[in-house]
């Protein structure tokens, strides 16, 4: 991920890469034979902050580094804007130590949910919030991968920071937080399929204040899908929303004013998703751009820490819920 | 062209509709499928490596002589998702330690992973040749007598990358290496169209270079807008470009794809997907009017 917010950034306009920070010594010798002379190679971040003028860091390492990295370098540099890659922590008490760091941080800080930046999922967001669905009665979630077909050696299979709960269920998590807030109960039944440490699947049932309650499953274990799939089906009494990575779809039973009947299609290409430069996918190029003007104007970003706190407190709450049922 | 996202499960309109397409294809099916649209005017097929499938492919081309055409080959490289898959996996060292045992750089490259040779002697442009002539090989040594490599493409992932922080080396040494050894053209695939063309025109000397990039009307993954890039279009004139997402993947009608591709004048060729024998009639049945 370093790679590539990198390669963005580098491309927008009043932007520049002026360092980056890396602890492996084969990939610090590709950078330093690679990368322009203009950017400078280091292995130390502290080292980086105090040598280099720089405004923000992304920061794009395991999760379990992310408190004393960023703790950190909000010591040696009160002004720095901060870019978190997902999930802001590891749990819900590594998200508050970092909360708490930050109070009194003058720059920017942002974590990257860049499927805020879907123009897909924000349009159905509007279509909730409208309350064109009518009163919301249910929803079912999904959220899966082919990422784990056996057991990994990476950090993403060590328990406390691993498992499909950090790693590919946050976005997801933090879709529902943004469509239905925070909800009331959980309960949770979690499995292994491949690895040794860490849930490969896991299955939440989620109650809200309005009565209203859906569930999500989340694998990345599932065989045939080439790139990880988002879905979310939401029930009202008025008609059903699915919303995926790649289409919008609106079921209405009946007319309410200025509301058409019937089924409304829209695909990601029914949206103006082009960007001044591309990598992987527009919602990057977007994230970054929101990062930056917040950097500028000194602004604080929707999805600011305390916000992308809130789905590392649902995660444990799922973990919670689990491990007291057995 | 022949492009090969069906045959690989890729659709960037609905992964689901990729995912049940797959399965209703084999080898054999997509050999028929190959031969009906080169039968009906396309005169190469594009495709990722490394991709088994794609291995598969060409061998049965070439086994069961399944098409007699002669016909171009014009492979995509680096295939993403493998190595993507394989670094959440390994992590970034394990991957980095697995591509180097398989590169035939000798004992004493390898030692760069244990961090015994300083950063002077490290030569990453060497790395990228040789990755280059490993992934290539094993394609090329189950082609089709009948098949020619005419186009190595660099696959969008490597070039906007190096794009975006202008590493010249990275292009040059691709565009020597592939005139070089394997006598075809050097190719990108970018989705930068506009800055691409800019930075080849400032920094790059090469006139023979081809270009795969996005050309649709609704200007589906056309960066930064569909106007810039078909004015770049216009004046490109150090080689071929090939419009690919033509159809914005499956949103658009090939009617649609092709009242707009006529509007534009200086394309060489159009790369796109075809899975099944109508459905490649149909498609390059009125593709082949535009060259007309």
């Amino acid at each position: 991920m370093g790679i590539l917010h990198s390669g963005i950034v580098n491309s927008l306009p009043g932007a520049q890469v002026k360092a980056i920070c890396e602890k492996e010594d084969f990939l610090v010798k590709v950078a330093r034979t690679l990368l322009p002379k203009t950017v400078a190679v280091y292995k130390d971040h502290i080292e980086m902050v105090q040598n280099e003028e720089i405004d923000a860091v992304f920061v794009t390492t395991p999760i379990a580094s992310h408190v004393p990295l960023i703790l950190g370098l909000i010591r040696e540099n009160s002004a720095i804007s901060l870019f978190v890659e997902k999930p802001l922590a590891a749990s819900g008490e590594e998200a508050r130590k970092i909360c708490d760091g930050v109070r009194d941080l003058r720059g920017a800080y942002m974590v990257g949910f860049q499927k805020r930046f879907s123009p897909i999922l924000g349009r159905a967001r509007e279509i909730i919030k409208e309350d064109t669905l009518g009163e919301l009665v249910s929803f079912r979630a999904s959220s899966f991968s082919s990422d784990v077909l056996r057991e990994g050696r990476s950090w993403r299979f060590s328990k406390g920071t691993g498992g499909v709960l950090l790693d590919l269920a946050p976005h997801l998590l933090d879709a529902l937080l943004w469509f239905f807030g925070e909800p009331v109960s959980v309960e949770s039944i979690k499995t292994r399929v491949y690895s040794s440490q860490v849930d490969d699947y896991v299955h939440a049932v989620m109650s809200y204040k309005s009565d209203m309650k859906g569930y999500m499953d989340t694998c990345w274990s599932m065989r045939g899908y080439r790139l990880p799939e988002l879905m979310i089906e939401v029930y009202g009494r008025n008609g059903t929303l699915t919303v995926t990575d790649e289409y919008l779809r609106t079921m209405l039973n009946r007319d309410t004013e200025g509301k058409t009947r019937g089924e409304t299609l829209l695909y990601k290409q029914s949206f103006d998703t082009s960007v001044p430069f591309l990598l992987a996918d527009s919602e990057y190029t977007k994230e970054d751009q929101e990062f930056l003007a917040c950097v500028e104007n000194k602004t604080g970003p929707e999805v600011s820490f305390p916000e992308a706190a809130k789905v590392n407190e649902l995660i444990d709450r799922i973990n919670c819920a689990s491990q007291v049922r057995g | 062209m022949i492009g090969d996202n069906p045959f690989i499960g890729v659709s960037h309109l609905s992964q689901a509709r990729a995912r049940d397409r797959i399965q209703k294809l084999d080898i054999e099916r997509i050999a028929g499928v190959i031969d009906k649209a080169l039968s009906c005017g396309a005169s190469g097929y594009t495709f990722s490596i490394p991709h088994q499938t794609n291995l598969e492919i060409l061998k049965t081309l070439k086994k069961e002589g399944k098409t007699e055409r002669a016909f171009g080959l014009y492979p995509i490289l680096p295939y993403a998702e493998v190595y993507v898959r394989a670094a959440n996996e390994k992590g970034m060292r394990g991957l980095a330690r697995d591509l180097m045992s398989r590169l035939p750089l000798g004992a004493k490259a390898r030692v760069l992973l244990q961090g015994g040779i300083s950063a002077v002697t490290f030569d990453p442009i060497r790395m990228l040749k040789a990755y280059v002539d490993m992934e290539l090989s094993s394609y090329l040594s189950v082609k089709p007598e009948n098949a020619e490599l005419r186009t190595v493409f660099l696959h969008e992932v490597v070039v906007d990358l190096a794009l975006s922080f202008g590493l010249v080396s990275i292009f040059d040494s691709f565009i020597e290496h592939v005139h070089d050894k394997y006598h075809a053209t050097p190719g990108f695939v970018t989705r930068n169209f506009a800055r691409f063309v800019d930075f080849f025109h400032d920094n790059i000397s090469c006139n023979d270079l081809t270009i795969m990039t996005p050309f649709n009307r609704i200007g589906f993954q056309m960066n930064p807008s569909r106007e810039l890039c078909e004015k770049h279009l216009a004046e490109f004139s150090n080689g071929g470009v090939f419009a690919m997402s033509v159809l914005a993947a499956g949103y658009l009608s090939l009617n649609d794809a092709v009242e707009y591709l006529r509007t534009l004048s200086n394309l060489s060729g159009v790369a796109v997907g075809v899975s099944s024998p109508d459905h490649a009639e149909d498609t390059f049945t009125k593709l082949k009017t535009l060259a007309s």
